[in-house]
């Protein structure tokens, strides 16, 4: 199937600013599912509230397009009452961080067979350029005019330590090498993040003066290093790129198929 | 016949079961955890799932999904959880997503009294979401009414496609009583329409000279699409303000319009009575002793128990009212649904007695209001 048969066209022009990322890595991630053949009906796409979640409404899957934050949550319900599902919930940095924050680790720590994409532009870009838990210290904001100081989140790290059993990063500048990734995201058995860093030229990029998009992503490339690269061991402040964890742990369905052939045991012996 | 001996939240759990829930999650509050427990016992030897969610905002979250994926689920929770629920019942009204949801009130506000019961909840059930549509609230009285109006919210939900509250009360949940299950009155069951395979399916279509769009669950054969924005029939987002008002206006008229096929009531009325005494939930207990003491004296007075609170029945409520002169209306808080029968009342006069201080409105205490 090409690509564009994943896409609800008539539902387009969509309502991406232009040069934003979240683009970007919908073709990355479309790209992914048409290499791995999976069938549309098969296919949830589960999203909260933001630019990023938009996403649901223009890909031809199940969509849910549920609540800012709650998106997990409901992605949850989904996969334990159809566990045979790809469930897939991409998420902005304040939808999945910040009010979904609670969400995330505990999916992350049940280790549900969910794929989580975390689509980390450093800003709130529906609401108009507030900060998110991921922006860090001394960024501008419409909510921190004088700066934030407000410490981020490591997405890989907190999802590491969370108990997700597949974590990885990537940016909107590396397409093929997110595509790559987001297939190996979707096929792990267990709680999948994969962060991908975006850019919001219209929030982000203009407070920060990171210029328009194509020099944000130029950032993209330069402030980040493969894990185990050169470039990398010389320059440790780069942001490292890659697969950190990819590991197999008991899925929490498949956990609970156990609690219920045990419950079937009791009742009938 | 077997009798059994169990509280209301016990019987809630099997009713549950019997209507065909087959998905429940909760986090635990006192006193409406037992329901938890019995769920727990009930569901994964009939494959069905029980989760503990992270807090209340996830285990509602959870059903939701359930729901679109087609299985019939349920959540309890008391106060402190309602409040997290309020934007998850918004978008179970906007996304016709059905739920029966269970509050066994304990006494507010905030974290108030975990084991002292009370009616507190009843407005904030009925308004506690955004955008003030319309939800069905039953309220049970005893054990035999949450086995009863359990499989009853199960029917609503199913049919309507939306959120379905049994209002409990610590008094009634944590309460046993003997009941004969199987010379209950239950209803038939019925499950949400389904679009049929020949017919093309629109997530939010509605056929002609229906109001309600049939159903087809997220991850089955049909793509299905479903959001908490204003939508249109093909649930994508619309800014249209006539399909956005039509909208809105159906999901209040599914309800309003057909409250008269779901009122639930106990009305034993006395032709000579020139005064009403109207309540719901565990004060009907005394209610209906402070009634049979009354007549004893040799006073007429009449006896209204509401089991549907909202959407108000209000053509019912009106015949009941117009019988009399007075109406005094007895609940466990400060004056909630008395609210809705002024509101109702012509010529009639509305008197109100409410307390919350955790303990149970007595047969003497009505018999003294209504003796002033
Ligand atoms: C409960 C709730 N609070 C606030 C909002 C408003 N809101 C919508 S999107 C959003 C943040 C979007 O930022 P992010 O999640 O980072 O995604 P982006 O738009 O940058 O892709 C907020 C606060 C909401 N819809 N619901
Ligand atoms: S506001 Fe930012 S995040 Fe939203 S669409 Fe525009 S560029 Fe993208």
């Amino acid at each position: 199937m090409a690509v564009k048969d994943y896409l609800r066209q008539r539902f387009f022009p969509h309502m991406w600013c232009p040069g934003c990322g979240h683009g970007t890595i919908l073709n990355s991630l479309l790209r992914a599912i048409e290499e791995l053949e999976l069938e549309k009906k098969d296919i949830v796409m589960t999203s909260g509230i933001g630019c990023s979640a938009r996403i649901s409404g223009y890909v031809d899957f199940h969509s849910l397009h549920t609540m800012h934050g709650r998106a997990l949550a409901c992605a949850t319900g989904v996969k334990l009452s159809r566990p045979h599902l790809n469930v897939i919930v991409p998420m902005g940095d304040g939808d999945a961080l910040a009010i979904g924050g609670n969400h995330f680790i505990h999916a992350a720590r049940r280790n549900i067979d969910i794929t989580a994409i975390v689509m980390n532009n450093r800003i709130y870009g529906m609401t108009g350029g507030q900060f998110s838990p991921l922006s860090g210290v001394g960024i501008k904001a419409t909510t921190a005019p004088y700066t934030t100081i407000d410490n981020n989140f490591d997405v890989v790290e907190l999802a590491t330590a969370a108990g997700a059993s597949f974590v990885a990063r990537s940016t909107a500048y590396h397409v093929k090498e997110s595509t790559d990734i987001l297939k190996q995201a979707i096929q792990h058995k267990g709680f999948s993040v994969v962060e991908i860093l975006s850019q919001c030229p219209t929030h982000y990029g203009r407070k920060n003066k990171e210029g328009d998009a194509v020099s944000m992503l130029e950032l993209h490339k330069t402030n980040t290093a493969k894990i185990g690269s050169k470039a990398l061991e010389k320059n440790p402040v780069l942001t490292p790129r890659g697969i950190f964890v990819d590991t197999d742990k008991p899925e929490y369905c498949a956990e609970y198929e156990k609690v219920i052939a045990f419950a079937m045991k009791e009742k009938t012996s | 016949m077997a009798l059994s001996f169990i509280d209301g939240n016990e019987a809630i759990a099997r009713a549950a079961v019997r209507a065909g829930c087959r998905f429940f999650s909760g986090y635990p509050i006192t006193p409406a955890t037992t329901i938890y427990q019995q769920m727990l016992k009930l569901l994964p030897p009939l494959k069905g799932v029980c989760l503990q969610g992270e807090d209340e905002i996830a285990s509602i979250g959870f059903c939701l999904g359930a729901s679109m994926a087609g299985l019939k689920a349920m959540t309890a929770t008391s106060g402190p959880g309602i409040s997290l629920y309020s934007e998850q019942i918004s978008f179970a009204l906007s996304g016709e997503i059905p739920l029966v949801i269970v509050d066994v009130q304990r006494l507010g506000p905030s974290t108030g009294s975990a084991t002292k019961g009370a009616d507190g909840d009843i407005q904030f059930l009925r308004w506690g979401s955004s955008g003030g549509l319309p939800v069905v609230v039953l309220a049970p009285v005893d054990v035999r009414d949450c086995y009863i109006l359990t499989m009853h919210a199960f029917n609503l939900a199913e049919q309507y496609r939306c959120p379905v509250f049994i209002a409990s009360n610590k008094e009634i949940g944590m309460t046993r009583e003997s009941i004969e299950i199987d010379s209950l009155d239950t209803p038939d069951l019925l499950t949400r329409k389904y679009c049929p395979e020949d017919q093309p399916y629109l997530p939010f279509q509605v056929p002609p000279g229906t109001m309600i769009p049939p159903f087809l669950p997220i991850g089955g054969s049909r793509l299905v699409r479903q959001t908490s924005s204003t939508h249109d029939p093909e649930g994508y987002i619309t800014a249209d303000t006539d399909i956005i008002g039509q909208v809105i206006e159906r999901l209040d008229k599914k309800l309003v319009t057909n409250v008269d096929t779901f009122t639930f009531f106990e009305f034993d009325s006395d032709p000579d009575a020139e005064t009403l005494l109207l309540v719901y939930g565990v004060t009907a207990r005394a209610a209906k002793t402070a009634v049979e003491q009354m007549r004893k004296g040799g006073k007429a007075i009449s006896l209204l128990i509401l089991k549907t609170l909202y959407p108000v029945p209000e053509d019912f409520i009106k015949q009941c009212i117009n019988e009399v002169k007075r109406v005094v209306v007895v609940e466990m808080n400060l004056g909630q649904y008395v609210r809705e029968i002024e509101r109702l009342a012509e010529s009639q006069h509305v008197s109100h007695f409410g307390k919350m201080d955790g303990e149970l409105i007595s047969p003497e205490l009505i018999q003294q209001v209504i003796a002033l």
